[in-house]
């Protein structure tokens, strides 16, 4: 049988309130996402670099526990790992971010990370379609791309009217930036520059009189209708403690992990997110709770017709997820607009996934459906006996 | 004199007393009530009791604090019985579980002062609230809803919401959302108050077809005049206690009958009023003895129905019908019976106890002198 909306009806019938409701909420939707929006984009752009990469397992030495921390491997263990059957290649990237130094004109000179590749090495995903173009210019000396999500002190000019190339000093040599690429910053990194094994074997000759002998990352492609999972293990049954053998997903897993583990951003953040929640739990707590007490004779009187309290359990909750829903459909367009705008100011990767927005959603419920329980207790408190 | 014809109101005169398959709506035995707790424990109702049968329409009235809307919430379960017992629609409501107490609740009809509709529901959904509770199908509440709607007046507002409804419509709209389940019982707290002179009598008829084709029971607290002549019995209520409890409309239809009788056409409206109120009915088959010579005799009888045969000594002496009254010479003369009286047929006989009847005899001479000429007559 078709039963009478109530919980709807009540919520609705003053449009203004429910408006004001509806505000309300959003704002804790919208505080909720930007504080787990800012967290995931602190801890994604300490991997951006690795989700740019075109492999599927990544060898390093064991104790590079943060790609930060720049130990690294012989080489040859790269031509070790490409005999193994299954392995399509094993290609090296270099990095260098402790010794290298960018300056432009007056400017000071700034750290900034040096990745170096093999130009014939396609270890790019390249999604942008920004490098194929340009990696021709790359041949020459003392050429490199730059990241134009770097940080302006350095002096360079990304804007779409830009000239190039611009030249800098990199380590007090010459350099000419050709064009751009994207990738963006972290905590331990203001800019990235990528260049030519060659050239970077110019600029940091104090890694040994091979420069490339040293590899920083290896980065295996496994061959078709091999597992990943299976390969990994050979090698690194093979190469036992001298390298460890990741998946790309375990890697960047396991340095978000790592900067989660070692900086307060997890806490900082989840601080903020819970103050979203709590705030929604009060707007709401005030809504409901209001929407309770101007109906207290009327929702008596249904106990004296014998309504009883599962059904006003039933009711509340309900309430309480319309209320959510009604908030969380504007908070999540808000939302959706200010991480654009959030991620172009700061150039941090602002993303929305499934997961994130459905964390949200949960938590928006459970904030509702928490200050409906909380509610309830003066609907239990509702008298009949007061109403004769 | 009534307009009815003598043998009608005889017949609903009959009707209004209790048979041994006589349902009991509310019964209330022995019923102490407290408020607060310790020393500040206050008692408000004080050895109550009260029976009302099924069908009955009761007015309670009494100065406001008397204890009427406690005992109303009492029977309503929307309290705890704390002493005594109450027992509504064949339930005990002393120490009744959670459960019990909800599934009681939906065969009640409440009525409150404050009509408490849902400003957020139109008339029409404020009353199926009360139809969804008991599960009644869409198909079947829809049609029962617009009609009570409409039997109030309000067929042409039936989706209007509170807001664009007057206060007496609001009211009805709450009377409809009470009586619309056909409940068993229906509780009333100045039902008419917000009402004019013509939605008051719409819902007190309302009311009386309820009570007469579903034997639903309605209890009214009301200090409404205007609808006191829908009672049949009046409860007064004064600190705590009930101070008088008249089946009013049996009255009323027994001094009609009372007042064709020579005897009492002597009292007063007031007296016979009085007296009516004491009479109790006792039916005798065919055959049986009423009462028998030489016994001690205490009761009064008017013939209400049927026909007696006065018999002394074994020998028939004369024969009486409705309206004749017997056995008063032992009660005068505290004699013992000086004849047997048998009923011939089925006979229902109106009966007054000794000391109500020699109350009357001291208040009333020319009563007395009526009965001297009565018994002499016979002689």
């Amino acid at each position: 049988m078709n039963r009478t909306p109530l919980a709807w009806k009540n919520l609705t019938y003053d449009k203004w309130r429910l408006f004001v409701a509806g505000c309300g909420i959003a704002f804790a939707v919208v505080l909720m996402f930007q504080q787990r929006g800012f967290q995931h984009a602190l801890f994604d752009s300490t991997v951006e670099i690795v989700r740019e990469l075109d492999c599927d397992l990544v060898l390093l030495r064991p104790n590079r526990f943060a790609l930060s921390v720049e130990t690294r491997f012989d080489r040859h263990l790269l031509d070790v790992a490409a005999s193994h059957e299954g392995v399509a290649a094993a290609r090296p990237l270099y990095i260098e971010s402790l010794a290298a130094r960018l300056r432009r004109d007056q400017q000071r000179a700034q750290p900034i990370r040096v990745l170096g590749f093999h130009l014939g090495d396609p270890i790019f995903l390249d999604r942008d379609g920004d490098l194929a173009p340009q990696l021709a210019a790359l041949t020459a000396p003392a050429t490199a791309l730059m990241d134009r999500l770097s940080r302006a002190e350095y002096g360079f000019d990304f804007s779409s009217s830009a000239q190039w190339p611009q030249t800098g000093e990199l380590n007090g040599r010459q350099l000419a930036v050709e064009g751009t690429f994207r990738s963006g910053r972290d905590f331990a990194h203001n800019g990235n520059l990528l260049m030519s094994a060659e050239n970077f074997a110019t600029y940091f000759r104090h890694r040994g009189p091979d420069p490339l002998g040293q590899v920083d990352l290896g980065l295996v492609k496994v061959a078709a209708g091999h597992s990943h999972e299976q390969l990994r293990e050979r090698l690194q049954a093979s190469f036992g403690a001298e390298v460890d053998v990741l998946t790309r997903q375990a890697l960047i897993e396991r340095e978000m992990a790592m900067w989660d583990r070692n900086t307060p951003i997890g806490v900082i953040f989840t601080v903020g997110t819970l103050m979203g929640f709590v705030v929604g739990v009060i707007i709401c707590y005030q809504v409901l709770a209001t929407s309770i007490t101007d109906h207290l004779s009327e929702f008596a009187t249904l106990k004296a017709m014998g309504y009883d309290n599962p059904y006003f359990v039933r009711l509340t909750i309900l309430q309480s997820v319309y209320l959510a829903l009604l908030g969380f459909g504007p908070g999540l367009v808000l939302s959706w607009g200010l991480f654009q705008f959030n991620a172009s100011y700061t150039a941090l990767p602002m993303i929305l996934t499934v997961g994130r927005i459905a964390f949200v959603l949960v938590a928006t419920l459970a904030m509702c459906i928490l200050s409906g329980l909380l509610a309830l207790r003066k609907l239990f408190s509702a008298d009949p006996a007061s109403l004769f | 004199m009534s307009t009815e014809s003598p043998h009608e109101s005889l017949d609903a005169l009959l009707a209004t007393w209790p048979t041994a398959d006589t349902v009991l709506s509310i019964d209330v035995q022995q019923v102490n009530h407290h408020y607060g707790s310790g020393e500040m424990r206050k008692q408000v109702l004080f050895d109550n009791h009260l029976q009302v049968r099924a069908g009955e329409i009761v007015i309670m009235t009494g100065p406001s604090g008397s204890g009427k809307t406690t005992l109303l919430t009492l029977m309503g379960t929307l309290r705890s019985v704390q002493e005594g017992s109450l027992k509504v629609l064949g339930t005990e409501l002393f120490g009744l579980g959670t459960a019990a107490t909800t599934e009681l609740r939906k065969r009640i009809g409440f009525i409150f002062q404050a009509h408490n509709l849902f400003e957020s529901l139109t008339a029409f959904q404020n009353v199926g609230m009360a139809t969804e509770l008991l599960g009644i199908p869409t198909s079947e509440a829809k049609p029962q809803i617009e009609q009570t709607l409409h039997r109030l007046g309000l067929g042409q507002r039936l989706h209007y919401r509170p807001k664009a409804l007057s206060g007496g419509q609001k009211q009805r709209v709450a009377v409809a959302r009470g009586i619309i389940h056909r409940p068993g019982l229906i509780l009333a707290d100045e039902p008419t108050a917000a009402l004019d002179a013509e939605s008051g009598r719409e819902v007190v008829t309302i009311f009386q077809e309820l009570a007469r084709q579903h034997q639903c029971t309605i209890v009214i607290v009301t200090h409404d005049n205007r609808i006191l002549d829908v009672a049949d019995r009046i409860v007064s209520m004064v600190d705590g206690r009930i101070v008088s409890n008249v089946l009013v409309k049996r009255n009323q239809l027994l001094s009609q009958f009372l007042v064709q009788i020579e005897l009492f056409r002597v009292l007063s409206t007031s007296a016979l009023t009085k007296v009516a109120d004491k009479f109790d009915l006792q039916s005798f088959p065919a055959g049986s003895e009423i009462i028998r010579q030489g016994d001690v005799g205490d009761l009064f009888y008017v013939i209400g129905s049927g026909q007696v045969a006065i018999e002394m000594d074994g020998q028939q002496v004369n024969r009486l019908g409705p309206g004749a009254f017997f056995g008063e010479v032992a009660l005068i003369r505290d004699q013992p019976r000086n004849a047997t009286v048998r009923a011939v047929e089925d006979a229902r006989c109106f009966v007054l106890h000794k000391a109500d009847f020699q109350t009357i005899l001291q208040q009333s001479t020319s009563f007395e002198e009526e009965l001297r000429k009565a018994i002499f007559s016979r002689q």
